[in-house]
């Protein structure tokens, strides 16, 4: 019995000793933080946790700093208000952002153009006081949209067309999210969310080693009704849809999400689109960028664009008749909530 | 306790079996058929089963703890440790108990082994969380337990009745 | 002596007996806890500004409606509690999208006010294991 004893007691030791070596990481910390006009929930375990948190949110600070647009003294600010024509140095990583913006722009034939703030401001979506402007406001504002209004001077030098504004609010916290991916997986974070006000990147799966659960918030219900779910270890997932802002006026509803080609609100015959990638770093940008513009562009062209495998993507789209579509690389990740009432479609 | 070098070579072999069979369980997931965390066929129990008959309680007891610490040691994980002895001390407790009742078959102790070892993990998951939650499983593990219970206990059976009769069990 | 006890090996009327008790037992915890009375965790809304926690409603102990104001940043919320839900009910920030979101009734939804900094959020509820990590949208 002594033996057996003495045997217990030094597996004990070992298991101790083995389970310190582990790290195995038991809870997830979490942070939640307020910028870009939204908020922004992170939660990691694994690694350095408290450090790469601490990292992430002085990160988030930091890009809301730069890549604000009512901020007068952010990096967007100076090149909005250098006179037309000028060069403005912005620095490398703005320019190479609005470089990747106005490769989006021709991917998409313009559906996707960081040059609409004026029109969205005439709206009030910018300064939260809403109003429908006139036709006659608005073409005289478009006259100034487009990415050909835009020029890369190289050398981190960017210069606008006389009235021409960017705004990358469709774009800023999907790139924040490729930075937070950056730094979450220096600091060997092993489980990760990074919900940045829809913009999201999952890393690891849960605790129990189970994918992550990505709820699609149904555009037609209230808040926390899903569309469906996506399951997820390593991946993007960005969400775009009318229901998210919007306001109504002698009983119209006009969401935010602004057609460049007519200056309104987009009326493409989809609610929500949700734009999915793996976790590389670089995709968080794009899936920011392509629900937008994929918003805009409708069903069709949608489904087109991501056929043509100029990028690699997967979607979940929602149409106003009242269909659930889903492309063949997550349908088999993907599960449609049966309360929703779609009629789900898998698109190959 | 004393034991001899016989008994404790014994133990250790049971231990090794059962822990061969905990691995072994992983290839019939039965988590697949119901997806319940925690669910399993609880194979090891014939193991604990068969020394709480030939040994007596104290061996039996013995093996348990070492396969329970040896089998989260292997795992690399000792949070399960808190669920498999939990799960297991109740379960041999009751068995303990069960198998004082003459009237009861080795059967009868199996599956009052098994729901007992549901009720252990399911308490230990409540107690792990801090949330009740887990306890909506319990039902479902206790019918469950119903059958892996007979399983192990049919298994437990044919074993005894092949090796009862052998010098094995000999001190 | 050879083993320490000789079992019986047959099952017999007992173990059938024991069997019965049990599945009485697994369908009558089954019947308790998913219908009416499983009121395990409890609902409750966590109020947050900031970021930092500052309230915690439990709803399950509310007999009646029960309305709060919040004031932070320059806006007031008006936030009407029930027993099963959270909701604001009136806002004088420019979004209305605290508004929009109507009523919550599920622990893991949230609220969210983004000109006063305010969030709400409802834990514990009802056991749901479909639940999702988190929501997009």
């Amino acid at each position: 019995m002594r033996r057996f004893g003495a045997l217990l007691a030094a597996l004990l030791l070992a298991g101790t000793l083995a389970a310190c070596g582990g790290q195995e990481a038991r809870e997830m910390q979490t942070t939640q933080i307020f910028a870009m006009d939204t908020v922004m929930a992170l939660r990691a375990a694994g690694g350095e946790t408290e450090a790469a948190l601490q990292a992430a949110e002085e990160e988030i600070y930091r890009l809301d700093e730069e890549l604000s647009r009512t901020r007068e003294d952010s990096a967007v600010s100076r090149l909005n208000s250098a006179p037309a024509g000028t060069a403005a140095d912005v620095g490398t990583e703005l320019y190479d952002l609005i470089a990747r913006a106005l490769d989006f722009s021709a991917a998409t034939d313009g559906a996707f153009d960081i040059t609409l703030a004026p029109v969205s401001s005439a709206w009030g979506f910018t300064e939260d006081a809403y109003r429908v402007p006139a036709q006659t406001e608005l073409d005289a504002l478009l006259a100034h949209v487009g990415a050909e209004h835009v020029h890369l001077e190289g050398e981190g030098s960017v210069s606008l067309d006389a009235g021409t504004r960017i705004d990358l609010g469709a774009i800023a916290k999907g790139y924040a999210s490729d930075r937070m991916a950056e730094i979450f997986q220096s600091h060997g974070v092993t489980h990760g969310i990074v919900d940045l006000g829809g913009n999201t990147w999952v890393c690891g799966g849960n605790l129990e080693g189970e994918p992550w659960q990505i709820g699609i918030q149904d555009p037609a219900r209230e808040s926390g009704a899903l569309a469906g779910i996506l399951q997820a270890t390593d991946a993007f997932a960005v969400t775009s849809g009318g229901y998210q802002r919007y306001f109504e006026e002698d009983g119209v509803t006009y969401h935010h999400i602004i057609d460049p080609a007519t200056g309104r609100p987009a009326e493409s015959g989809l609610t929500s689109v949700t734009v999915v990638a793996d976790g590389t770093v670089g995709n968080g940008t794009m899936c920011d960028a392509l629900s937008t513009a994929l918003f805009v562009m409708g069903e069709e062209r949608a489904l087109d664009l991501w056929r043509s495998g100029v990028y690699d993507f997967d979607l979940v789209l929602v149409t106003a008749d009242g269909r659930l579509l889903v492309t063949d690389g997550i349908a088999d990740r993907f599960q449609p909530d049966e309360t929703a009432g779609y009629a789900y479609e898998v698109v190959s | 306790m004393k034991l001899s070098t016989k008994q404790l070579t014994l133990c250790a072999v049971l231990t090794a079996m059962a822990l061969a069979l905990s691995y072994l369980e992983n290839f019939f997931p039965l988590s697949l058929a119901i997806p319940i965390p925690g669910i399993k066929l609880g194979l090891a129990n014939i193991v604990t089963l068969s020394a709480l008959y030939a040994l007596g309680p104290g061996q039996a007891l013995l093996i348990l703890a070492a396969r329970c610490l040896l089998g989260a040691v292997f795992a690399g994980n000792l949070n399960a440790l808190i669920f498999s002895l939990l799960g297991g001390v109740t379960a041999m407790l009751v068995m303990i108990g069960l198998s004082r009742v003459r009237a009861l078959s080795v059967y009868g102790v199996s599956v009052g082994g098994a729901a007992a070892h549901s009720c252990g993990q399911v308490a230990a998951a409540v107690l792990t969380l801090g949330n009740t939650a887990p306890l909506y499983y319990l039902p479902v593990l206790l019918g469950v337990s119903l059958f892996t219970g007979a399983l192990t206990g049919l298994i437990t059976a044919c074993l005894l009745r092949a090796l009862g009769h052998t010098k094995l069990w000999e001190v | 002596m050879r083993m320490k006890s000789s079992p019986k090996l047959r099952p017999n009327i007992w173990d059938g007996l024991l069997a019965a008790v049990m599945l009485a037992l697994a369908v009558a915890g089954g019947v308790l806890l998913w219908t009416g009375g499983g009121e395990t965790g409890d609902l409750i809304a966590v109020v947050s500004v900031d970021g930092a926690e500052t309230e915690r409603v439990s709803l399950a102990g509310l007999t009646a409606p029960e309305e709060r104001t919040y004031t932070h940043n320059g806006y007031t919320l008006h936030v009407t509690f029930t027993a099963e839900s959270a909701q604001v009910t009136a806002s004088d920030c420019p979004t209305q999208d605290c508004v929009h979101t109507g009523a919550i009734t599920r622990g893991g939804q949230s609220i969210v006010c983004l000109p006063a900094r305010l969030v709400i959020q409802l834990e514990g509820g009802a056991a749901d294991d479909g639940s999702p990590d988190l929501v997009i949208g």
